[in-house]
């Protein structure tokens, strides 16, 4: 008691010393506190994109179709895995894949064409609400496509353009056929935005002579159904069996769920498993954002560290007399590391109440970086608006790292104030 | 007033030796000395001659360069740092010449600061202090700030932070340097009537032939060695002890 009353009134000593430490820990919290949940908020949004937009939350495909896919490689009886899936509360969308080359005037480009349902696409999906211009497929408009922005600049496309399609058939055949563009989508995921030719599902089934079977089958689980727990329930749907790890019909966890269905063996993947990296980043962003906390906490831990030595120094004499009259060296260090902790609180107050609106306002209204078109990141492109996600730990870890790094940068203070001898401290000047 | 008792505080032997550089500068050549409870004793040697060193040594601040200290028996070699600090905090009471108070704390809390250490309750630190502060007359001074006293003031706070922890004796290094003369005389007057009354013992040094004259035992240091040993008695001077 006696030392935290001793360390409080002492941080009040040397006002404008003590003001400019403060200041400094406020401005770094309060920096902290708008980085960690601007980032939170773009890992969020990201990962809502790469699932909403592109991956879906799992995807069941012919086995081996993500590494080499293949015309001929399909899940067979899709529709009845779907009605499955759709009466066990999913949505999911059938999707037909096939590389070609697309012309427009004597443009040409390297295409993929997608064959989509667009009614389940738009419920599985959000790609139908991600029109930049012009409106979503539709199964009554055979010869309409959607194309990706960055597909429409290369070949000039603009709404109700021609796009020749040029491919080979399922069957061998040249298979070409002429489209109108009625939809351009924005900039969602890299790859799609280069190259994607959206069609109906029949438009692209005539195209390619590819009569049966889809090349994926992308769903989205329940709000409520852990991710895990989705890709058991939907390889028990498609046929195969038990496939909780622990029971040996995966081999290795994190692997794609494979199981023979005669002939054809089909994989179920969460989006984490298709895209590794994707997910590894955003898991590892945690660890990019421990760095820069880092970094703006040295500068300050430096600032901490030589306002509390001199500090120590000024008071030579008095840690003397502390020392002379019965304090442990134990007394003085506690007495001195509560002096930083004293300032780190106050800067945990002010910082919490100088960041508490600018946090509402990034949460709430986000930050409007439409005007740098579209920023990309691992093949992912930044929400036009870019808000903050504020979680108890997005607050809670700029708070406790503050503490952590105050408490080291006063131990070497604290210690040399611990370790002044009395005798020689009456005779420092 | 006889030293028949086992002694407070003894030095045998003791010399102290700093390294300056090159140079080893004696401190102390051989202190033999003896505190008995009540004194009132005076160490008084022109300055340099090892006044400060001896009250360091006393203190358990300083370790000596060879001899020994023994406070109530125990020898202060044998103590650890940490036992040292608690020895200082419980047995001695400590006084200097200036910057004696802790600048952030009043009066009061100055005063209480050693018993907190101590794990006195609240109550007992409020009576103990406030019979202090009444005893050295800082009465209604309680709650100022070191700064907002007078240098006599302040010397008197230290002195009831001294005696507050009931220690077994009360070592002051010059502690009237830095105050006039009537204040000096009013401080050494207050000591000796808390000697009196309290039966404190105080080992003070000086070189302040007026504040000499208080003592009831002159120590004479000359060059890190006690030169004489005279003790006053109802204004009666004989030699206690002399090395010459
Ligand atoms: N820390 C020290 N380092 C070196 N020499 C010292 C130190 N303290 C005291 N001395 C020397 O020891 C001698 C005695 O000093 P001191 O005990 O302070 O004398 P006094 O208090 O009587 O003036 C002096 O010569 C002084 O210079
Ligand atoms: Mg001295």
């Amino acid at each position: 008691m006696m030392l935290l009353k001793m360390a409080w009134r002492n941080v009040w000593r040397n006002h404008r010393r003590s003001s400019i430490t403060i200041v400094a820990m406020t401005l770094a919290l309060v920096a902290e506190l708008l980085y960690s949940g601007l980032v939170t908020g773009m890992i969020h949004s990201m990962e809502d994109d790469a699932t909403e937009f592109d991956l879906g939350d799992l995807q069941v495909f012919h086995e081996g179709y993500l590494t080499r896919p293949s015309l001929y490689d399909v899940v067979p009886d899709a529709g009845t895995l779907i009605g499955k899936l759709e009466e066990a509360g999913y949505q999911a969308a059938p999707r037909l894949y096939a590389g070609g080359l697309g012309g427009s005037g004597d443009m040409s480009a390297g295409v993929q064409m997608v064959g989509i349902d667009p009614v389940r696409d738009a419920r599985t999906l959000a790609l139908s609400e991600a029109m930049a211009e012009g409106a979503w497929l539709d199964a009554a408009d055979p010869s309409g496509v959607v194309v990706g922005r960055g597909l429409a600049r290369t070949l000039g496309l603009d709404l109700g353009s021609e796009l020749l399609v040029v491919s080979q058939g399922a069957d061998g055949s040249i298979a070409n056929a002429l489209y109108t563009v009625r939809g351009i989508l924005m900039s969602v995921a890299a790859s799609m935005d280069r190259s994607s030719v959206l069609m109906t599902e029949d438009a692209f089934r005539e195209l390619m002579v590819l009569p049966e079977g889809v090349h994926k089958v992308i769903i989205r689980r329940p709000k409520d159904v852990p991710l895990k727990q989705a890709k058991t329930q939907v390889a028990a749907l498609a046929g195969m069996g038990a496939t909780d790890p622990a029971e040996g019909s995966v081999a290795v966890e994190g692997q794609a769920a494979t199981v023979e269905t005669g002939t054809d063996g089909l994989d179920v993947m969460t989006w984490e498993e298709i895209n590794p990296f994707l997910a590894q980043m955003l898991a590892g962003v945690s660890g990019m954002v421990a760095i820069v906390y880092f970094i703006v906490y040295l500068a300050v831990a430096i600032l901490i560290l030589n306002a509390m030595l001199m500090a120590v120094f000024e008071r030579i004499k008095e840690f003397g007399v502390l020392k002379a009259i019965g304090y442990s060296p134990r007394q003085v260090m506690i007495m001195m590391i509560l002096e930083g902790l004293i300032q780190a609180s106050v800067a945990l107050v002010a910082g919490l109440l100088l960041a508490a609106p600018g946090m509402w306002w990034l949460q709430n209204r986000g930050v409007d970086v439409g005007a740098l078109g579209g920023i990309q990141m691992v093949g992912m492109t930044m929400p036009p608006i870019w808000k903050a996600h504020y979680t108890w730990s997005t607050v809670q870890v700029p708070i406790i790292m503050l503490f952590v790094i105050t408490f080291i940068a006063v131990l070497w203070p604290a210690l040399r104030a611990a370790r002044i001898s009395p005798v020689e401290a009456m005779h420092h000047q | 007033m006889t030293a028949s008792t086992t002694p407070i505080l003894s030095m045998k032997g003791v010399t102290r030796v700093y390294r300056q550089g090159k140079v080893d500068v004696h401190a102390l050549r051989g202190v033999d000395l003896d505190i008995h409870k009540g004194d009132f004793a005076a160490i008084w040697g022109p300055s340099g001659s090892g006044k400060s060193t001896v009250l360091n040594q006393m203190g358990a601040l300083d370790q000596p360069t060879a001899g020994t200290v023994l406070l109530e028996g125990t020898d202060l070699g044998s103590l650890s740092r940490k036992a040292l600090s608690a020895m200082r905090r419980d047995r001695i009471g400590f006084v200097f010449q200036s910057y004696n108070l802790i600048p952030v704390l009043t009066a009061y809390e100055n005063a209480e600061s050693i018993m907190a250490l101590q794990g006195v309750p609240v109550a007992e630190r409020r009576d103990r202090v406030m019979g202090l502060l009444e005893d050295v007359g800082l009465e209604g001074l309680e709650d100022r700030r070191p700064h907002e006293l007078s240098g006599g003031q302040q010397q008197r706070v230290a002195i009831a932070r001294a005696l507050a922890s009931n220690p077994a004796v009360i070592l002051a290094d010059e502690p009237t340097a830095n105050l006039d003369s009537v204040t000096s005389e009013k401080l050494l007057d207050m000591m000796a009537r808390l000697n009196n009354e309290r039966g404190a013992t105080f080992v003070f040094s000086t070189h302040d032939p007026r504040v000499m004259k208080y003592a009831r035992r002159v120590i004479g240091l000359v060059d890190g060695r006690v030169d004489s040993d005279v003790q006053k008695e109802q204004g009666v001077e004989h030699k206690h002890q002399s090395r010459v």
